[in-house]
C-alpha cells in the first residue's frame, strides 16, 4: 500500500461524512489509526467503507481504539468513530429487547434501562467507554459472566457494513431465533476484522431485587480456591472472584487473598443464602448489601491494573484455574468458576522479562487446556510481544477462508488478530 | 416470492435457480424459463448457465462406490435395501419425502473422516442425520444420494463434574447426558420435547431448544467445543473446554448451521446445576388471550421462570384423551409455568405470580403438590404432539417467534387464518420466549386440504415476521422455510450467508439445498422429491 498524504485522505473522507468530522486521532486512538472520521448513520460507514475498498485503505471501528492500540503493529490509514450513532432505535422493556446503535455506550444503554429495573448484563471495566460495538467486536466480559454468560449468550441481532459495502444483518430482534447462519457469534469477538457493525440488539435481563457482596480474607491463594468451590457449589451465586493479595488491596480489603461473592434474588432468598454464604466463607466475611454491594461491585468491575506494565487473560476449564494460577506467580483478578482471569506483574525488568514471562504463561495455560491472551503491555513494550494465542493449524486455516470470505481485499483491521489475520 | 419447498413435481429432474432482479434488490421473482418447470434460482442476480440435464439413471452410488464403502464399515454400517431405506425418507416433517440411495453408520471419527473422503473424491453429496426428530426436513436427501447416521457414534467421553463439563460424541442421545449426570446435581440444560430420542449432534446442527430454554439458553449457549469432520473428510477441533475461544467463534457459526458445515463427531457441552426446587403451576384461563397477556405480565415483572407454556382448548383435549393429566377440557388456554431456583424464594415467587396470572385472567391457578404431579404436567406438554394424532390423519407442526408481547396478536391471527383456509390449528408453545407451535391438523388423502395446511403454515410465518419475529425458533428452516427467508433477509444477508457456509464447504457436498439456495449454480435434485398425496 503507498504512503498517503493524510491531509488528502481527511478531504476525501470528509467529502463523505463532513469536513467537521474527519479529525486526528486522540492520545490513545493514535496507535489504532491515523485519521478518524465519524460518519453519521450506516449509509455514511458504507460509502466509508466502499470508498476504503476502491483505494485499498484500511480501516478498522474505533470503538475497541484501546485494545486496538495495543494489538496493532502500525495504525490503520482511517479508523470509523461511531460516537455520533448512539441513538436507541427500540427499547422494549416488556419484551426485554433493546436494538441500539453501536456507538451507544454500554453505560448509557443501562443507565436508560436500569428505571425499568433491566439490564444489559455484561460488565467490562468503565462502561462508559465501551461502546456496544466494542463491546460485541472485542467480546468483553467481566465477573456477571458466571450467571449471566457473556455477550454471545445476548447478542441475538446484528447489522455491519461488510466488503463490497454491503448493509448484512444477522439474527432479529426475537429472544430465540435460529432462522439462517448465525452471524452474532461470527461477529462476536471479531475485532473489527469482519466488517464494521452498525447495530446491535440485545436481550436484558431484570436486575436483582436485593444484592449482596461478600467478601472474605484467606491466609492463601489455595484456600481462597478451596472456599470458592465450595461456595459455587453449594448456592448459585451471581457473580464469583477470587483476588489476589495486592488486587485485594486495590479494591479496600485488607492485604491477603480475598473470595468475593455477589448474590441476589428476592427478601427470602438473599436472607437464605447470607446465612449459607457466612456458614462457607467463615466467620470472618463480611457482607455489604444492596447501595454498599452496588458501590463494591463498581469497584470490583472496573479494576483492570491499569498501571501495571503486563496483563494477559487466562482461560482454561474451571477447575484447572487455581492451578494454573499459582503456578503464574502474578497478581490475579480471577472469575472463579468460569476458568478466566486477568493476571498481572507490577514490573517487568525489560523487553527479554516480558516475552520470558508471557512464554511461560502461555505454556502454563496450554498445560491446562486452555489459552493465553495477552491484554496489555506498556508502551515501551509495544510490539514485542503476540498478544493472541494461535489456534491449532486446522482450525486457524478455517479462520482463515472466513477472514478470505468476509474481507477478500483485507481492509478490515488487517494484520493484528490470530495467526496474523 | 418464489416457492420452493411447494414446486411442483413432475418425477423428472428439477433444477433449481434463484432469480432476483438487479432492479430490485428486495424482491425475488421465480423466473420460469423451462417448460419442464426449471425454476431460476440465483443469489447474485447472474443467471447461471444451465448445466446439462444428468441422467437419473446414473447414479453416483454404483458398486464401486459400495464396494470401497464395505471395506470401510463392513456390511453392519451400510443399509442398501430399498424397503429399509424408506425408514429414513424424511424427518419429523413429513410433507416432502425423498429416500436416500444408501445409509452408513460409521462407528468412530476415523470412519466418517474415510467416509467423506471418498465422496469428496467423487464429488458426492451427503446428508447428515441425527435420530431424525428434527421438524424441517433437515436431513430430507435432496441432491445428496449418501446419508450419514451417528447414532452408534453414543459414547460419552468423558465428565468433568469440577469444571461441569461434558465430553460426548455427537450420536449420545440428549436425555442420556442429563442421566449420566444428574445423580450428581447437574443437567444438561437445552431440553426439546424430543429430548427421549434425539441426538447431541441433531441438536447442534438445529441449535434446539425447548420448554426451559426460556431461563437456560438454547444449544449454542451449551456448547464449548466441537470435534467436526469437514467435507473434503478433515477432522478440525474446535473451541473446548475454556469459556473463552482462541480466534472467531467457529463453534458459534456451526451450532444452528443444519448440517451444511460437515458432520460433528464430538463435543464439549457445558454442564447446570439442577436448581433447588421448582413450584410448577398450572393457570387456566376461558381463553387464550388472557393467557397470552399473563405471559407479558410474568415476564414485564422481572420475573424468569425456568418455562412458561401453553395449550390452547384443542391441545388440551388432545392431551386429556390420551393422558388424562387433570387438565380442565373447558378451559380456553392453560399455561404451565415453573419457578425454579433456591427453594427458601420460591412460595414469594410463586405468589407473585399466582397474584399476576389472577389479574391478568385467569380463573383458576393449581399448583402441582409434588413431583408426581409436576412429572405428569410435564408429561402431558412434552407429549402433547403425540396427542394431537389422535384429532386428525395429519399435522404439520409450525415453529414461528413473535416478541412476547405481540402473541395475544398472533394468536389471534392463527384463529382468522384457521378460519380463512377452513382447517383446524392448535397451539402448544413456549410462550415465555414468543416461540409457538401452531398445529395445523389436515388429511394427505385430500390434496386441497393439504395445499391449505401448507398455505397456512405460510400465512402464519408471514404474520410473525410482520410483527417483528422470525422465522423459525428452535426447528431450522431446512427445506420447509427456505422459500420464506427471503421475508427476514434481504439477498446480500443470503449471499453472506452462503460465502460463511462454502468457508466449511466450498464444494456445497454437505447436505446441498438447505437453508439458502445455492448461489450461483443450478442444483440437480438427484432424487424426484414427492409431497405428500400431491
Amino acid at each position: 500500500m503507498k504512503v498517503r498524504d493524510s491531509s488528502e485522505l481527511a478531504r476525501q473522507f470528509g467529502a463523505i461524512v463532513g469536513d467537521a468530522h474527519v479529525r486526528a486521532p486522540r492520545e490513545h486512538e493514535s496507535r489504532a489509526a491515523s485519521i478518524v472520521a465519524e460518519p453519521r448513520d450506516a449509509d455514511e460507514v458504507t460509502e466509508l467503507v466502499r470508498k476504503c475498498e476502491a483505494d485499498s485503505i484500511a480501516l478498522a471501528p474505533m470503538g475497541a481504539a484501546r485494545t486496538l492500540a495495543q494489538i496493532r503493529p502500525t495504525p490503520v490509514a482511517i479508523g470509523i468513530s461511531l460516537t455520533r450513532m448512539n441513538r436507541v432505535i427500540a427499547y422494549e422493556p416488556d419484551d426485554m429487547t433493546v436494538i441500539a446503535e453501536a456507538g451507544l455506550t454500554l453505560g448509557a444503554l443501562n443507565d436508560l434501562i436500569s428505571a425499568r429495573a433491566q439490564r444489559l448484563p455484561v460488565d467490562p471495566p468503565h462502561p462508559d467507554r465501551v461502546t456496544l460495538g466494542a463491546l460485541v467486536a472485542a467480546a468483553h466480559a467481566g465477573p456477571l459472566r458466571l450467571s449471566e454468560g457473556t455477550v454471545r449468550d445476548l447478542l441475538i441481532g446484528v447489522r455491519f457494513v461488510g466488503h463490497e459495502a454491503r448493509l448484512i444483518h444477522g439474527g432479529g430482534r426475537v429472544v430465540k431465533n435460529v432462522a439462517g447462519y448465525d452471524l452474532m457469534k461470527v461477529m462476536t469477538g471479531s475485532f473489527g476484522t469482519l466488517g464494521i457493525i452498525t447495530e446491535t440488539t440485545f436481550k436484558v435481563r431484570p436486575i436483582p431485587a436485593r444484592y449482596t457482596i461478600a467478601s472474605a480474607a484467606f491466609r492463601d491463594a489455595e484456600t481462597a480456591f478451596a472456599a470458592a468451590t465450595r461456595l459455587h457449589d453449594a448456592i448459585p451465586l451471581i457473580h464469583l472472584e477470587v483476588v489476589s493479595e495486592a488486587v485485594a488491596s486495590t479494591l479496600g480489603f485488607s492485604g491477603s487473598p480475598h473470595v468475593i461473592a455477589g448474590f441476589g434474588g428476592n427478601a427470602h432468598e438473599v436472607a437464605f443464602l447470607q446465612t449459607q454464604v457466612k456458614e462457607i466463607l467463615g466467620p470472618q466475611s463480611d457482607l455489604a448489601v444492596d447501595a454498599e454491594a452496588s458501590a463494591a461491585n463498581e469497584r470490583l468491575r472496573d479494576f483492570d491494573a491499569h498501571d501495571a506494565p503486563l496483563v494477559a487473560q487466562i482461560a482454561v476449564p474451571p477447575a484447572e484455574l487455581a492451578p494454573c494460577l499459582l503456578q503464574c506467580r502474578a497478581e490475579y483478578r480471577a472469575h472463579a468458576g468460569c476458568g478466566v482471569a486477568q493476571i498481572s506483574l507490577a514490573s517487568i525488568a525489560g523487553a527479554e522479562d516480558l516475552q520470558w514471562t508471557v512464554t511461560r504463561w502461555r505454556e502454563i495455560a496450554h498445560g491446562g487446556r486452555g489459552h493465553l491472551r495477552v491484554l496489555r503491555v506498556a508502551d515501551e513494550f509495544h510490539n514485542s510481544v503476540r498478544m493472541f494465542d494461535d489456534p491449532p493449524k486446522p482450525a486457524l486455516e478455517l479462520m482463515h477462508r472466513l477472514k478470505a470470505a468476509f474481507d477478500p481485499r483485507g481492509m478490515f483491521n488487517p494484520g493484528c488478530f490470530v495467526g496474523g489475520l | 416470492m418464489f416457492q420452493f419447498a411447494a414446486a411442483e413435481e413432475s418425477g423428472a429432474q428439477n433444477r433449481l435457480h434463484l432469480f432476483r432482479q438487479p432492479a430490485q434488490r428486495s424482491v425475488w421473482q421465480i423466473h420460469e424459463t423451462d417448460p419442464n418447470s426449471i425454476r431460476l434460482l440465483d443469489v447474485f442476480g447472474i443467471r447461471a448457465t444451465l448445466r446439462a440435464v444428468t441422467n437419473a439413471s446414473h447414479s453416483p452410488v454404483d458398486a464401486s462406490l459400495i464396494a470401497e464403502l464395505r471395506e470401510m464399515i463392513g456390511d453392519d454400517g451400510m443399509v442398501l435395501r430399498a424397503t429399509e431405506l424408506k425408514v429414513y425418507e424424511c424427518d419429523g416433517w413429513t410433507m416432502e419425502k425423498s429416500s436416500p440411495e444408501i445409509l452408513l453408520r460409521p462407528r468412530n471419527t476415523a470412519e466418517v473422516s474415510a467416509i467423506l473422503k471418498l465422496l469428496h473424491r467423487r464429488s458426492i453429496a451427503f446428508v447428515p442425520r441425527g435420530a431424525g426428530t428434527g421438524l424441517s426436513g433437515g436431513c430430507l436427501p435432496l441432491g445428496a444420494p449418501v446419508m450419514i447416521c451417528t447414532s452408534r457414534m453414543n459414547r460419552i467421553v468423558q465428565v468433568d463434574y469440577a469444571s461441569r463439563r461434558i465430553d460426548v460424541e455427537s450420536g449420545v442421545v440428549n436425555l442420556h447426558v442429563t442421566n449420566a449426570v444428574k445423580a450428581r446435581g447437574m443437567v444438561y440444560a437445552p431440553d426439546p420435547s424430543s429430548q427421549v430420542a434425539c441426538t447431541i449432534g441433531g441438536n447442534i446442527a438445529e441449535n434446539s431448544g425447548g420448554p426451559h430454554t426460556l431461563k437456560y439458553g438454547v444449544t449454542t449457549n451449551h456448547v464449548l467445543g466441537v470435534e467436526i469432520v469437514l467435507p473434503d473428510g478433515e477432522i478440525v477441533e474446535l473451541g473446548g473446554a475454556t469459556e473463552e475461544c482462541c480466534g472467531y467463534d467457529l463453534v458459534g457459526a456451526i451450532v444452528g448451521s443444519e448440517g451444511t458445515t460437515g458432520i460433528v463427531t464430538r463435543a464439549m457441552l457445558k454442564l447446570t446445576r439442577e436448581p433447588e426446587g421448582h413450584r410448577t403451576l398450572l393457570a387456566i384461563f376461558a381463553d387464550v388471550d388472557n393467557a397470552t397477556r399473563a405471559v407479558s405480565a410474568i415476564i414485564a415483572a422481572g420475573i424468569i421462570p425456568g418455562a412458561i407454556e401453553m395449550m390452547d382448548q384443542m391441545i388440551i383435549r388432545a392431551v386429556e384423551a390420551a393422558f388424562h393429566a387433570g387438565l380442565p377440557e373447558d378451559a380456553g388456554a392453560v399455561l404451565i409455568i415453573e419457578l425454579d431456583g433456591i427453594a427458601a424464594g420460591l412460595d414469594d415467587h410463586a405468589r407473585i405470580v399466582t397474584e399476576l396470572v389472577r389479574a391478568a385472567g385467569a380463573n383458576e391457578v393449581r399448583l402441582a403438590r409434588d413431583e408426581a404431579e409436576r412429572t405428569i404436567l410435564w408429561k402431558a406438554r412434552k407429549r402433547a404432539f403425540g396427542a394431537v394424532g389422535r384429532l386428525a390423519p395429519n399435522y404439520a407442526t409450525q415453529d414461528g417467534v413473535v416478541p412476547r408481547t405481540r402473541l395475544p396478536d398472533i394468536l389471534r391471527a392463527i384463529i382468522e387464518i384457521s378460519h380463512r383456509r377452513n382447517l383446524r390449528i392448535g397451539n402448544v408453545f413456549h410462550a415465555g420466549d414468543g416461540n409457538i407451535h401452531p398445529i395445523v391438523l389436515y388429511d394427505e388423502r385430500d390434496a386441497d386440504e393439504t395445499n391449505r395446511a401448507i398455505e397456512a403454515g405460510r400465512d402464519i410465518l408471514k404474520a410473525c415476521v410482520e410483527m417483528g419475529g422470525s422465522l423459525t425458533g428452535e426447528h431450522g428452516i431446512g427445506v420447509e422455510k427456505m422459500a420464506e427467508m427471503p421475508l427476514i433477509f434481504s439477498p446480500d444477508d443470503l449471499i453472506v450467508m452462503s460465502e460463511l457456509r462454502r468457508v466449511f464447504d466450498p464444494d456445497q457436498l454437505a447436505n446441498p439445498n438447505k437453508i439458502i439456495p445455492v448461489p450461483g449454480a443450478c442444483v440437480e435434485v438427484a432424487a424426484p422429491r414427492r409431497q405428500v398425496a400431491l
